[in-house]
């Protein structure tokens, strides 16, 4: 079973309080620190009674545990039969991870039961061995904190030096995409894996400056729920931070998040509910709507 | 029943986290139509789960509660907590820590007696002692050894139960990736829930996280194609009212990662065609018989793939297959529409007509759902054509109605 309480956060949460009872009894302290760091907000409550009233017979009242090794748990069944799937997917290789022990488990799903169909078919080259030795060296980076010397060739052919302390990495599932995150001494702080052709431990001494993602940009529009425009644009967008309200009879307002850099990419990403959607602000938004309206009216006259 | 913060079904709380997530604008008395109770604890819920991105609005008819996530700002879909929250009873709880403590390794093999008897030994340190009797022992027992964390085993005349043999160290960047990009990620949310530290290194663009909430019917699609099973489908219709279909038989998930939409593609034995349901409308899942003709249908389906272009299999005109064309204009510095184009197209061809045209082409099932994409290269379509008239007229009018909405030409709508 998916939904089942071998994987609870309270029990997550117990499984720590037992393993400080093996060294010393717990205190009240203890439970609310394992309650707030593996399970939610009121769990120390419940927990709390549940451990003092001894209804949970695997701490005493006094803190101590009759259990006499620190838990754990074998994957379940379920836990291998993922691991299996997900073994089989070709990113896999960038991880260099290899588990014989599940050479005779079934697979959860292979790539005959499930495919995403939308994303964009120039996804990163998995398979080329130079990528990922590439991919490995970048994650060994960020784990070491160490800086990288990357040379990659930009759209216009070009090659470019980056010198980079690697921060993190992205992957967009529509674009298929890694890109790398950092401080760098210049070139922006974001360099796409495919197109790097070399990538070396940088020695010297590092100066960069600090990755800051602007993601403080807000367009404003009104939705017109006709064609089930309101579920489509409301889950189209529901990875963004944003604000829905009823402004009418079927009309609503709704507000997104984005980053600048996205901004032409929101565009088109509006554009696509026709005229479900209007633009309301802020009014250079407004303008760049209009502007591919107007240059539209010229291509043909709809 | 008093309120606490775990659940028994997921069912429910899977309606009421879509509707903060998705939609987040209604009133409790909206909501809450049915039951205020069930609203009150099921926001307190998610509140509890999931406070840091709940936020509150005042309106006239009511305050309205929704989830705002900023899905590239998280390493781990939040929405996972909600998975973590399954109910328990006191006696699960001490049987579960209890023995995997007896049989705290592969080697130590025990029968049902043996076990139940050094239970009572653990649970003398209390004041007032529980009791297991040997048929609850066995019964968790035999839960256990489903879910494959206890082997039991035939020794002579009595069983014998020892711990499965654990998965060697998985490296917890992988993990971390795969708990995001894979389906039926939350399964390596657990695995990382298991280790001292936080592995990731990852963030995600572009992240649809509601799919997370639709995870337990699409595991019990899995298992079932795994076997090439009938599935019975418990689906909710356009208008809330639920139906029941038998004998389908489930062959692919197609996930669109741009909609945030995931569809079961399955043939369907009453109306004998492949059709997609929405995930997020079925709403159970029951396994049946092996199905013979399971190959057929997916290589059926394997050939109707190549003319679709979301998951829709009927044509909104009733022919066949709709053929679509459109061409865009661009500038010599432009050349990358066409390589929009080439990457974007999940179907059809594209070729370059001259420096500054290139057109797309293709047959497809439903045309209507290619028209998002193709508005996307509004300010560059010089050509339109679907073999669907109607459809056609109702895109060039579309883009009449947004002039007349910005106030371009024509009157304000």
């Amino acid at each position: 079973m998916i939904f089942s309480e071998l994987y609870s956060a309270y029990y997550k949460a117990v499984a720590e309080l037992i393993k400080i009872a093996l060294e010393r009894p717990v205190t009240r302290d203890d439970i609310m620190n394992a309650a707030k760091e593996r399970a939610f907000d009121e769990s120390f409550l419940y927990i709390g009674s549940a451990l003092s009233d001894e209804r949970w017979q695997v701490i005493t009242k006094d803190g101590r545990t009759p259990i006499k090794n620190a838990p754990s748990m074998p994957a379940t069944e379920l836990e291998k039969r993922w691991l299996k799937a997900v073994m089989l997917d070709p990113r896999m290789k960038l991880f260099g991870v290899e588990m014989p022990e599940l050479d005779n488990v079934e697979p959860l799903f292979t790539k005959e039961d499930f495919e995403i169909f939308d994303s964009y078919g120039d996804g990163d080259p998995y398979d080329d061995p130079m990528y990922a030795a590439r991919f490995t060296r970048i994650l060994r980076a960020i784990r070491e904190k160490r800086p990288l010397d990357i040379h990659i060739i930009n759209r216009k052919g070009n090659t470019l030096r980056v010198v980079m302390m690697p921060d993190h990495l992205e992957y967009s599932e529509k674009d298929d995409k890694f890109r790398l995150f950092g401080k760098a001494s210049k070139y922006g702080d974001t360099v796409n894996l495919a197109r790097i052709v070399s990538c070396r431990y940088f020695d010297g001494e590092f100066r960069g400056r600090e990755h800051k993602r602007d993601a403080g940009r807000t367009v404003t529009f009104e939705l017109y729920d006709r064609r089930k425009a309101l579920e489509r644009v409301l889950l189209h967008f529901a990875h963004l931070e944003k604000e829905t309200e009823r402004v009418g009879e079927g009309v609503y307002r709704v507000t997104l998040r984005y980053d600048e850099s996205d901004e032409t990419e929101m565009l088109i990403r509006l554009l696509s509910f026709g005229p479900m959607i209007k633009v309301t602000e802020p009014d250079s938004f407004v303008e760049l709507v209009k502007e591919r309206l107007k240059k539209q009216m010229e291509c043909i006259d709809g | 029943m008093p309120y606490t913060e775990l659940i028994k079904n997921f069912n429910r709380t899977r309606e009421y986290m879509r509707e903060f997530f998705v939609f987040g604008f209604r009133s409790r008395e909206e909501v809450g139509k049915k039951s205020a109770r069930s609203y009150d604890d099921e926001r307190r819920r998610v509140e509890s789960w999931l406070g840091e991105y709940m936020q509150f609005r005042r309106m006239p008819d009511g305050k309205s509660v929704f989830l705002s996530i900023d899905s590239r700002a998280s390493r781990h879909n939040p929405l996972f907590k909600a998975w973590k929250a399954k109910s328990f009873t006191d006696g699960d709880i001490t049987l579960h820590f209890i023995l995997l403590d007896i049989l705290s390794s592969p080697e130590i093999k025990l029968t049902l007696n043996e076990i139940t008897e050094r239970i009572d030994g653990y649970l003398s340190a209390f004041e007032e002692p529980r009791t297991f009797d040997a048929s609850t022992v066995r019964k968790k027992l035999s839960e256990y050894a489903d879910e494959g964390i206890i082997i039991a085993e035939k020794r002579g005349r009595s069983m014998t139960y020892r711990r499965a043999e654990d998965v060697g160290e998985i490296d917890p960047a992988a993990l971390a990736f795969f708990s995001e990009t894979a389906p039926c990620g939350v399964i390596g949310s657990y695995l990382i829930d298991r280790k001292d530290k936080d592995g990731s290194v990852f963030t995600f663009k572009h992240h649809c996280i509601t799919f997370a909430m639709d995870t337990e019917i699409v595991c019990g699609l899995f298992l079932a194609m795994r076997e090439k099973r009938f599935v019975t489908i418990e689906v909710s219709g356009k208008r809330g009212e639920r139906f029941t279909e038998r004998d389908v038989v489930p062959l692919k998930i197609l996930r669109g990662v741009q909609t945030g939409r995931q569809y079961l593609m399955a043939y369907v034995s009453r109306i004998k065609k492949i059709i997609a349901f929405r995930t997020d409308g079925i709403v159970s899942v029951e396994p049946g018989e092996i199905c013979e003709s399971f190959d057929e249908h997916r290589a059926a389906f394997a050939s109707m793939k190549r003319h679709l272009w979301g998951a829709s299999t009927r044509s909104r005109s009733g022919d066949e297959l709709d053929r679509v064309e459109f061409t865009v204009r661009y500038e010599a510095w432009e050349k990358h529409i066409h390589q929009r184009l080439e990457r974007e197209k999940r179907c059809g061809t594209v070729e370059r007509i001259d420096e500054h045209h290139s057109r797309f082409s293709a047959d497809v099932y439903d045309a209507s759902e290619l028209v998002p994409w193709i508005r996307t290269f509004i300010c560059r379509i010089t050509e339109l054509h679907i073999s669907d008239k109607l459809l056609e007229a109702r895109f060039l009018e579309d883009i009449k109605a947004m002039y007349r909405l910005y106030g371009l030409g024509g009157d304000k709508e």
